[in-house]
Parts: structure tokens; sequence; C-alpha cells
């Protein structure tokens, strides 16, 4: 199993879900979160004032899926989340050992 | 063995069949009470059964038991703990006495009754015990079931003296308690999923009711009967259907039991509004005894309050910090009376004393009908919608159902439930908790709400802005597609009723009209030029992305305690900045291109802002200005309106005419509270400045007015020199070093396509404006088009400036610059 971490763009975030139903991938955890990459930030003047935003509002979504799919997962949802500017967003693979199912103590790709 | 067997299984059969029979009738009847009753007589029984078989032999005197709390109330609902005291004399009971004891106990609980029990001796009981107040307390209720009625007689002999020593301690102790436990439902009854026992106007707080009443005689002011019939009834129902202790009244549940017939509503919506009705009242019970027991105790705020009494009027007299009518038959003949009220409860925040609450109550249907017709009443409405205690005012006049009577629009929301996920209150709680949070901001330490808190102070109709949160949501009671188009539909109706002015009306529908906009587009790219295009078309206007931003802001928050996190206020600046951006650049580009023929020549080439900002009758009399205008090649018109003058220039244009009006102005005394130039594709410009007058100089002098207005025609024409003018002006004092606001120009090269923007955020001063476009004009810049706003001593001056028909190039960006900086201090 892997799990897939994403930052995207937060308008981004319904065309992935839809990209994720489409290819039957029900679960997932979204949180908000803010940040920055290589973005790095910029200045701001307002009312005369320097401000220097530097953490940007990004939407974090983490979903583990069987091995099997990650290359498909990763596609549909780099596909719907890409603008082809910066701030895209950044995709993380890594791997799980366990998943266990609270409810019924199911384990492994069943629990997913 | 059989012997022992039946005497096992049978208390506990007994109560499941006795349970099952209380359970049948209930729900056949709705008798709550009678429910209650039985299961009352049932333990009781139990409980003497038990007690003659386990307890009496082994405690022929020394031990008595007692009910205490809801089952001394003889209120025990059906999975309620059965609370018994065992009382005791000297020490707990030890050897064959405990093993009886534990024997009983056994026996209580197998039969399925939960005993919740305590063991205490005489001493115990009327001591106070801080820590453990509840005892204290539950002793309030208690009553005797069984054993040694002489121990029994003892405790009963003392207990009315301890509880006269303890009376105020106690109800000290009981309201920070309530307090506290108010607190953690953030004191509100609205919940669209209510605990029905913890909730404030819950079943707690009657009991709170009824104990403050045990201790201190004082009593509820109303009658709640009906209100605690209810709740009883429900908790039953609760308790039934879920099988245990449940005091959470879900959507599940409220869906169900609206089809219990003996609760008389029609669907989980009425249910919830009869609840909420009964909750406001035990509530409002609730909240008015501790009020009263903490005045007592302490002095403090009892002074306070006497100080308080000098806000007393011709009309109202305020007596302990609240409001009471001097003449309590007056309100009927005089509906108005309410607003003049709710005025005085907005200027000082000053709660209503209950009498009065009671009159306002009683009244409601001379109100309503009074409100219910036309009624010039804007004037009143402004006034406590202006003040700083505006969301307190009308959160009164909502609890005392004055808000409902004057707008019947917000009647439909009252208690209304929302089934969201996200949503926490009932729209009418969530719509005055929206209208708190801009209270709220205003005092604000947190960095990130300070961007906002300095919107608020930039707002000019704080008025619109109110209303339309009153109004944002009251399209939810209604069958509709939009809630936002109904809404407005709905405030549209109120706001004829009262004779709100055009402006004000316009900017308060558009508010509604567009609440949803700019939390739509959190979710939209904000670095596509399309989503600033759509922002700027939906909002028109800078003081409308202003109070719109507001709006949203009060309304996230609304929602629940934490729906405004970090993330959201940082989305919903951004798209504050992208809609500011593009009202900024398209400011100059957006004009208007055509038009009716008679109009099409002064309007053609004026930006949009123009049309968006004025009324059809300040257009018809721009156009008639317009008019004189190509006879006498000038025309300064100036009138008074609401306390403000109001002065409109139109003549060709030229360097420094900006400049010597604002001037003129200023050598008059006269203090600029808005300005705005705008130029046609004629070259004919029309400046509009709102000015008021500190000195009251046209006030005392009528004839001054006619002398501002040749000055004005002097300087506009280059006849008089605006310099000399000013010279003979006393310079004003400079304020306070704490207060000064650190003067800035910011140059911005790219905010607008075709010119130059230049922003001045500056200390007010008399000729501020004056100097500042001096130097622009000095400097050999053409003014394109200008905005002014003061707020308090903050001016806020942006000019779109070009030289020779271009962008100012960056050398001459800088040195103007300085300028600025400098026109800015001097005085």
């Amino acid at each position: 199993m892997k799990k897939i971490e994403a930052i995207i763009q937060p308008f981004k975030l319904e065309e992935v879900k839809e990209a994720m139903k489409s290819i039957g991938v029900d679960g997932m955890t979204v949180t908000e979160v803010r940040g920055h990459g290589r973005q790095k930030g910029h200045k701001e003047v307002y009312r005369g004032r320097e401000y220097q935003v530097d953490l940007l509002p990004k939407v974090k979504l983490e979903l583990v899926v069987a091995d099997g799919r990650v290359g498909e997962v990763i596609k549909a949802l780099s596909g719907a989340a890409r603008t082809g500017k910066i701030g895209d967003g950044k995709i993380f693979v890594s791997d799980v050992m366990e998943a266990i199912r609270i409810r019924n103590d199911d384990r492994g790709e069943t629990a997913l | 063995m059989m012997i022992e067997e039946k005497l096992h299984s049978s208390p506990m059969e007994e109560v499941r069949a006795a349970s099952e029979e209380i359970r049948a009738r209930f729900l056949e009847t709705g008798d709550s009470a009678g429910a209650l009753a039985s299961r009352t007589s049932l333990a009781d029984a139990m409980i003497a059964q038990a007690h003659q078989e386990f307890l009496a032999p082994a405690f022929p005197d020394g031990l008595a038991l007692m009910a205490v709390g809801g089952y001394g109330r003889r209120e025990l609902f059906p999975h309620s703990d059965v609370d018994v005291l065992i009382l005791v004399e000297g020490g707990p009971p030890v050897g064959k006495a405990k093993e009886a004891l534990a024997r009983f106990l056994q026996t209580i609980w197998d039969s399925s009754l939960r005993l919740s029990h305590s063991v205490h001796t005489v001493r115990d009981c009327i001591e106070l015990h801080e820590q453990n107040i509840e005892l204290n307390v539950s002793l309030l209720d208690q009553r005797f079931l069984t054993g040694d009625a002489a121990l029994y007689a003892e405790l009963k002999s003392k207990l009315p003296r301890f509880y006269q020593s303890q009376k105020d301690s106690l109800a000290r102790h009981l309201c920070r308690l309530t307090q506290e436990r108010h607190h953690k439902f953030h004191a509100t009854i609205h919940h669209l999923e209510p605990n029905i026992k913890e909730a404030p106007g819950g079943l707690r707080d009657l009991h709170l009711i009824g104990w403050l009443g045990k201790l201190t005689g004082a009593q509820p002011g109303e009658d709640l009967a009906s209100a605690r019939e209810y709740l009883f009834a429900l908790r039953c129902l609760l308790h039934l259907q879920s099988n245990r202790d449940n005091n959470l009244l879900n959507f599940d549940f409220q869906e169900e039991f609206a089809s219990r017939a003996f609760l008389g509503v029609s669907g989980p919506a009425p249910l919830m509004r009869a609840y909420f009705r009964s909750a406001r009242r035990i509530h409002r019970s609730a909240l008015r005894l501790m009020d009263s027991v903490q005045a007592k105790s302490n002095s403090l705020l009892a002074n306070f309050r006497e100080w308080r009494s000098r806000l007393s009027n011709a009309e109202f007299t305020v007596s302990k910090d609240r409001v009471l009518f001097r003449n309590s038959q007056q309100l009927e003949k005089d509906p108005e009376l309410a607003l003049r009220m709710f005025h005085l409860v907005a200027r000082h925040s000053v709660p209503l004393h209950p009498e009065t609450e009671r009159k306002v109550q009683e009244n409601l249907p001379v109100l309503s009908k009074h409100y219910g017709q036309p009624r010039p009443v804007w004037e009143a409405v402004h006034d406590i919608t202006t003040q700083s205690g505006a969301a307190f005012a009308l959160r009164t006049m909502h609890e005392c159902g004055l808000l409902g009577a004057i707008f019947p629009e917000w009647a439909g929301v009252e208690c209304y439930v929302i089934r969201d996920f996200n949503h926490r209150y009932t729209v009418d709680e969530h719509t005055l908790i929206a209208i708190e949070a801009l209270d709220e901001l205003a005092r604000t330490t947190d960095p990130a709400r300070q961007r906002f808190a300095g919107l608020l102070s930039e707002v000019d109709d704080l008025a619109a802005l109110r209303l339309a949160l009153v109004f944002h949501d009251t399209g939810k009671g209604e069958e509709s597609e939009s809630h936002c188009i109904e809404s407005a539909r709905l405030a549209g109706i109120a706001a004829d009723r009262i004779g709100m002015p055009e402006l004000s009306r316009r900017m308060m529908l558009t508010l509604i009209e567009r609440h949803l906009d700019l939390s739509g587009a959190m979710n939209r790219d904000l670095q596509d030029p399309a989503t600033a295009r759509w922002l700027g078309e939906r909002l028109e206007t800078i003081e409308v992305l202003k109070s719109l931003t507001l709006l949203t802001y009060a309304d996230i928050s609304a929602v629940n305690p934490s729906a405004m996190s970090p993330w959201r206020l940082d989305q919903l600046w951004r798209v504050y900045r992208t809609a500011q951006k593009e009202l900024t650049r398209e400011l100059l580009t957006e004009k208007i291109v055509s038009s009716t023929p008679e109009r099409e020549a002064f309007l053609k080439g004026l930006p949009k802002r123009y049309l968006r900002i004025h009324t059809e009758a300040e257009i018809q009399q721009h156009l008639r200005l317009e008019e004189q205008r190509r006879e006498t090649s000038l025309v300064v018109d100036v009138r008074k309106h609401n306390g403000t003058y109001h002065l409109t220039v139109l003549a060709k244009d030229r360097l420094f005419l900006f400049a010597s009006v604002a001037g003129a102005l200023a050598s008059f005394g006269m203090n600029i509270l808005k300005a705005e130039a705008f130029c046609n594709q004629q070259g004919t410009v029309l400046d509009t400045f709102a000015f008021s007058d500190p000195q009251h100089t046209l006030e005392l002098n009528p004839q001054e007015i006619d002398r501002l207005r040749l000055t004005l025609e002097r300087v506009i024409s280059g006849r008089a020199d605006v310099k000399s003018l000013l010279k003979n002006r006393p310079r004003p004092s400079a304020p306070s070093k704490g207060s000064r606001i650190e003067p800035s120009v910011s140059i911005d090269d790219e905010a607008s396509d075709s010119a130059t923007l230049i922003e001045v955020v500056a200390q007010d001063r008399p000729g501020l404006l004056n100097d500042l476009s001096s130097a622009l004009s000095e400097a050999g810049c053409n003014i394109e088009l200008v905005l002014i706003d003061t707020e308090a001593h903050k001016a806020i001056d942006v000019f779109y400036v070009t030289a020779n028909g271009r962008k100012l190039d960056p050398a001459k960006a800088e040195t103007l610059e300085a300028r600025l900086v400098a026109a800015c201090a001097s005085s």
C-alpha cells in the first residue's frame, strides 16, 4: 500500500475529487493548510504598508491506495490539479505498513 | 433454591413490566407528568421492598433512605439515575451491616433501576462542601423514603437553618456553575441539535430556577409550566426511543418525534420552533434570576449600576442598569417609543428591565399592526443600527419579539433550523452572532483580523451593512430557488415600508443578493484575470466590496465557532485584494459608452462608477447643472442634506482646478469628508465634495454660503489665488503623537491600464487635499480621477494621474513621492 499526499491549489479541489471518483477512489482526507514552496511568497503593499505574504492557502489531500493503483491515481490527480503555472503544488508517495479498519478490524488492502 | 431464584428474578421482571406499561401509556397519551410520577412510585416501591428485606434486619435504627435530586422531586425520567442518599449515624457501616447494604444495592441494580447512591451523616449534610456543592444542592429536593424516621427528623430540623446561613454562598456557586455550563454551549439556546438537559434553556436551567427560588425566594417572573411540560415530554421521548439516558435531540429524533400527535406539531421545523420558544423562556428566566443574585452580592457592580442612572431621560428611567418606561401606558398610544428606547439601548448597551420586556411583549399585537403599515421610521432604525451597541440592541429587540414585529420578514427565520452539517445554530441565532462578530472585530488584537477591522473603520453606511446582515438569510424561511434573491426581495419590502433612502437601500440589496459571491470566489483561481473581472462586474464599487468582505467575514464566523479558520481568513483577504485591484484598474477603463441621446453628451466617458454611486435623482440634477454650465461655462452648486454639505462643480478641465476647490473649502474652515473628480469625454470635469462645517460657520451665517459659492467661482475661473486665501487661516493644533498617522505614499504603475495610481494615507488636516493636489499639479501631472475618503482622522486619498497623456516615468514618480510626503507634513 502507498500513501499519496498532494498539496494542491484550493480551487482545484473539486476537479481532483471528481477525477478520483471517476477512477473509483472514494476515500480521502482533505485538510486546509498554508505553506510555501519555491513560490516563496511575495511582498504586498496595502494602504501604503508592505506586507510579506509568505504562507499561501493550499489544500492537502491524503489517500492510501493499493500498490497497483499508484500510477493511475497520480496520473489522474496531477492531470486534474495542473494549471501549468507556479503554485500548482506537489505529490508525495510513501510506503504504508498496515491499514486497519477500526469498526471490524479488517487488515491490509481490504481495509482501504 | 426455588424461593431464592424467585426473589432474584422477580424485581427485574416487575420493573420491566411496569416500565413497559409506563412507556405504552406515555406514547399513547403524552402525559409526561404521569410517566415521571409512575416511575417515581415504582422506584419508591422497589426500594421500600429491598429495604424491608435486607436493610431493616441489619439496621433496626441508625439508617434512613432519602430520595434526592430529580428523584427527590418525583421527576424520574425513564432512564434517569435514581439518586438515593443513605443517611447513617456515625461512620460508614462495617462488617455484617456493610454486607447487608451491599445486598440491598445489588438487588436494586439487578432490578435494572440505575441507582446512584451516597452515604452521609447528618453532620455531612449540613456542612458547606465547596468542592462538592452538588450534595448541598441535591438536598434541596430531598424527601424521606424509609428507615430511621427519628434520624431523618433530626436532619430535617437542621436543614432550614443551614440553608438560611449559606443561601448567598450556595446561590453564588450555583450561578458560577451555570455560567460555566452555558459557556460550554456558547451561551446560546439555538443549537441545531440541542442537548435538552444541559444546554442553556434546558432542564438544568429549570432546576436552577427551582433551587434559587428555594434558597432566596426569587420567582422566575413568568409562568413556565407549559415550557416545562414540553421539555418533559421531549426528554421522555428521547429516553424511551434511545433506550438510555440520552438528552441530545439530534436531526433523526427531530424527524421521528414530529409525528407524535401529542406534541401538536406538523413537522420537524415546528417541533424545533416550539422547543426553542420554551427554551428561550426558561433561559431568560434563569438569566434574570442569576442577575438578581449576582447584583446583590457585588457592591462594585451595584455602584456601577447606580451610576448608570444618569442615562435616564424624559421618556425612560435607567434604574440599577436596567431601562424602564417612565409611563408604561405610553407604548400602546405611541408605538414608536419602542424604537426610541432601543436607540438608548444601542447607544449605551444597557439592558431592559424585565418589566419593560413584559410590557413590550404585551404590546406586540399593537406594535406589529403599527409597523406592518408603511411608516417613515428609517431615521430611528438608522440611529439604532449605527451605534456601537447595535448588535446588543438587535439581539434584545429579537428576544422581546420587537424585531419580528417591525420586520415580519424576520419572523420567518425565528428559530428556523437549517439541516446543514456545518451549521451549528438556527438562522436567527446565526444572524445575530454574525452581527456580533462585526462588533468584536472592532476590538480585535489579532493582526490577521485587524486588516478587516481597518475595512470596518472605512465603511460609511453601517446601517446598510448591519441591515443586510439582518436580512441576508431571511429567504431561507421561504420556498425559493435562491435564498439570496429571496432574502433581497424581502429586505426590499421592508426597506420600502420604513422609507429607507435610495442609496442605502441599493447598497443593502446588493450586499444581500451577492452575499455568497466572495465565499464562492475563495474556491476560484484568484490569479486568473477572469476571476478578477467577474468580481469587478459583480461588486461594481469599492464601497460594496468593503462591506461585502465584512459581511462575508461575519457570515462565515457565525456558522460555527471554528469556521473562520486562519486559512479562510487568508483566503478571504486574497479575494478582497484581487477584487480591490480589479476595481482600481477598471475605474479609468470602464467608461460609460452610450446612453439616451439627451444624456449622452454628459455621461459619455465618465467612469461606470458614476452610475453606480448616484441615484437617478442626482443624475437628473447633474444634467440640469450641465445645461446651466453650457451657458455660464462654470456651475457651483452647494446644498445641505442630513447635516452634511454637498458641493458639485462642473467646469472645463484645467490644471490646479481640483486643488483650487479643495483649497477654497479649507479657507472657509470646511472639513472635506469625501471627494471625487471625474472627467467626461468632452473634457468637462465633475467634482463632487461632501464636507462638514465643524465651526458652524455656514449655519450661523447663512450669507456665508453665497460668499463661499462666489469664492469658489473666482478660484475655479482663476480670478482669485487660493494660496492667498489660505494664508489667513489659523493653523490647527497638531494631533497628539500617539494618535498621529504616519504619512505613506505609494505609487503604483500597474494598477491602472492608462494612468499611474497614487495612494496617500495620512493624518487628516485642513488644507491637506489642497497641498497634495497642488503638489501634483506643480509637478505637471494631470489629475484624471480622484477618490478622497476621510475616516476619523485618517485621510485615504487616491489620485489617478498622467503626464502628457501617459503614465508617469519612474524618475518623475520618485521625485513626486518625496514631494507628496513633504506635502502631508507641511501646514
